[in-house]
């Protein structure tokens, strides 16, 4: 038997798991959509790993990353749960050890990460604003009757990219309005929009940060074409685009959790595990915090969202 | 007897203690509104703009909270302290919006230098609306300066203690009343003493130091508070590990003091922005990486 490791990313959009060996090589990967229901989400993909999964592997530690990193975390009982940025910056190092800066623009964030010898020396994300990320692109796709999938190709047909506002997903939306109601070609207009997203990405995240090659771009809009070429037409330099880019967090959290040495033997088989989140309103004090009771197969395993710590 | 409430928020993490002397002083008894909650802010946006910022929210709150529990309430206005060191136009502004808000009788001083309008002028004026006599405001007034000199001698020798801590030290930059404001940045504060994290406030040195050395990152900012928030910075960056600035959303000399400070400092830096629809679960992300970013503990 050879033991392995699993690595869970749930993302605000998508769902990325892997499983890695001793060698920290990926034995098997999966990406899904998150549909709003991590739990559901991560059922799935334990189960297609599990197919997936040759038979002389034991799985002995789990780590969890991306929004929903807690929850799954006390779900699959994982040994380590940590924050996406240690995670994508762990797995990107993996396989680039002289990386010296990571742009990554995700369903709902966009962050920079910058690294000197290995170890990251500074880093930015997005906080009151998710202007020009992954869900501003395929909210435009679907006003264009575009896949977002096809973006990057159409992007790359136009000559003459429109200029949209960079600032704020609301405006740039009124801005497509108008120059889609003047007449300009699809693809221009597509471009345009990938434009202002490398725009909008270098003057929020990236101000005031030195950029320096080698960068790899990450995150699900990393795979459009159309703004990994503005990216490089922008910063005039060089961008990595890893085919494996969307799994980095995953494959960084499973290294973690190889490193971290409480894992014992897990099995993926989680199918008639019962998992329930329940909210309620706390009126014992004017804060009327929040609380979330989690419950494992009926059992309180946590309680979340209290400022006194009552819960 | 008149009763003095004092609002728990933006002058009183910069007023609080001197004013509870000098009242203490007087023998004038005083209410202080209770650390923000969430119906402080709740009441707070009922009345506010959406033009003011969070902590400007939260402060008409706490006089919501105060406006049957007392006879007087006490809101200074404080414009300047000489040339190039204005303090933001809210501070100036705050006793008007409250006067034209509330029907509540306020108690009010100025602080304007350029005028000379200085602070011992202001508590004699408060002391005189309070029917004391010369004697007893004088008496009163000295008790609450030594007092307050003493505190901030005393904080700057601990501060300087925390300096040579060898656990991670982080330098809290921002405004006392986000910082250690229940609903603005006590949360954060919590998060970082809980991971053994030895925290370094910029308000806690004191300021005729720490000010003129903003000068090294620049000679044209004119706010007083953005001054000590940066000169903190300079009077500490050989000694820290990283930095993180507070603010509240949408603070303007905050954004030109993070700006400044973010390019001009070669330390570890995050910048926390805070708004009344915050959740903490962004932010523990945030301060979570950063702290594996200063504990270095990717490279094992």
């Amino acid at each position: 038997m050879k033991n392995c490791y699993l690595g869970v990313d749930i993302g605000s959009i998508s769902t990325k798991g892997v499983i890695i060996d001793e060698d920290n090589n990926v034995i098997t990967s999966s990406y899904i959509w998150t549909e709003g229901n991590p739990v559901h989400a991560v059922k799935k993909l334990l189960n297609i790993l599990k197919e997936k999964l040759p038979n002389n592997y034991q799985l002995k530690g789990i780590g969890t990353t991306g929004s929903a990193r807690k929850l799954i975390g006390l779900m699959l009982k994982a040994n380590i749960v940590k924050n996406e940025i240690t995670a994508h910056a762990i797995g990107t190092l993996n396989f680039y050890p002289n990386i010296r800066t990571i742009l990554e623009i995700g369903g709902q964030d966009s962050k920079i990460i910058l690294i000197k010898n290995g170890i990251i020396t500074n880093y930015a994300m997005n906080t009151l604003c998710a202007a020009g990320t992954g869900s501003f692109l395929s909210s435009q796709a679907k006003r264009l009757g575009v896949k977002v999938e096809e973006f990057g190709d159409y992007a790359l047909k136009s000559k003459n990219p429109v200029k949209i506002a960079a600032r704020c997903t609301v405006f740039a939306e009124s801005d497509l309005v108008h120059k889609a109601g003047v007449g300009y070609l699809k693809e221009d207009i597509i471009a345009g929009l990938c434009k202002s997203v490398v725009l909008n990405y270098l003057n929020n995240i990236g101000k005031g940060k030195k950029i320096i090659g080698p960068i790899i771009f990450q995150g699900g809009v990393s795979k459009n074409k159309g703004v990994v070429k503005y990216f490089k037409e922008v910063l005039k330099e060089d961008i990595i685009v890893d085919p494996n880019g969307h799994l980095m967090g995953a494959i960084g959290i499973a290294i973690l959790a190889k490193r971290n040495k409480t894992g014992h033997n897990y099995s993926l088989e989680i199918n008639n595990l019962k998992f329930v989140t329940k909210a309620f309103e706390c009126n014992k004090c004017p804060n009327v915090c929040e609380i979330l009771k989690i419950y494992r197969n009926d059992e309180l395993v946590d309680s979340w969202g209290s400022k006194c710590g009552k819960y | 007897m008149t009763k003095v409430g004092i609002p728990r928020s933006l002058f009183y993490y910069y007023y609080g203690p001197l004013w509870q002397d000098f009242f203490d002083g007087l023998k004038i008894p005083y209410v202080v509104s209770p650390n923000t909650n969430q119906e402080i802010v709740n009441n707070g946006l009922a009345l506010a703009n959406d033009e003011m910022c969070l902590s400007l929210k939260n402060y008409l709150g706490h006089i919501d909270y105060l406006k049957d529990k007392c006879d007087l309430i006490l809101i200074p206005r404080i414009s300047n302290f000489k040339k190039n060191n204005q303090t933001c136009s809210n501070f100036w502004a705050i006793y008007d919006i409250v006067k034209n808000l509330f029907p509540i009788k306020l108690l009010h001083y100025n602080i304007d230098l350029d005028k000379k309008d200085t602070l011992k002028k202001g508590l004699y004026k408060i002391g005189k609306e309070l029917n004391k006599n010369k004697w007893q405001i004088k008496k009163a007034y000295k008790y609450a300066i030594i007092k307050e000199k003493k505190r901030v001698k005393k904080n700057h020798i601990i501060s300087l203690n925390k300096l040579k801590s060898t656990k991670t030290k982080v330098l809290i930059v921002g405004h006392p009343y986000n910082i250690y404001d229940e609903m603005i940045g006590k949360d954060i504060l919590k998060y970082l003493n809980k991971n053994n994290v030895e925290l370094i406030y910029s308000d806690k040195f004191n300021p005729q130091i720490t000010a003129p050395l903003s000068k090294k990152i620049s000679k044209d900012l004119y706010f007083k508070y953005s001054k000590e928030n940066l000169g903190s910075i300079v009077y500490s960056a050989k000694n820290i590990n990283g930095i993180i600035f507070i603010s509240s959303f949408p603070c303007a000399p905050d954004s030109i003091a993070n700006e400044l400070a973010m390019r001009k400092i070669d330390i570890p830096y995050l910048n926390l922005v805070i708004d009344d629809s915050s959740s903490f679960t962004g932010l523990e992300t945030r301060l979570e990486s950063f702290l594996d970013m200063l504990g270095g503990k990717l490279n094992d």
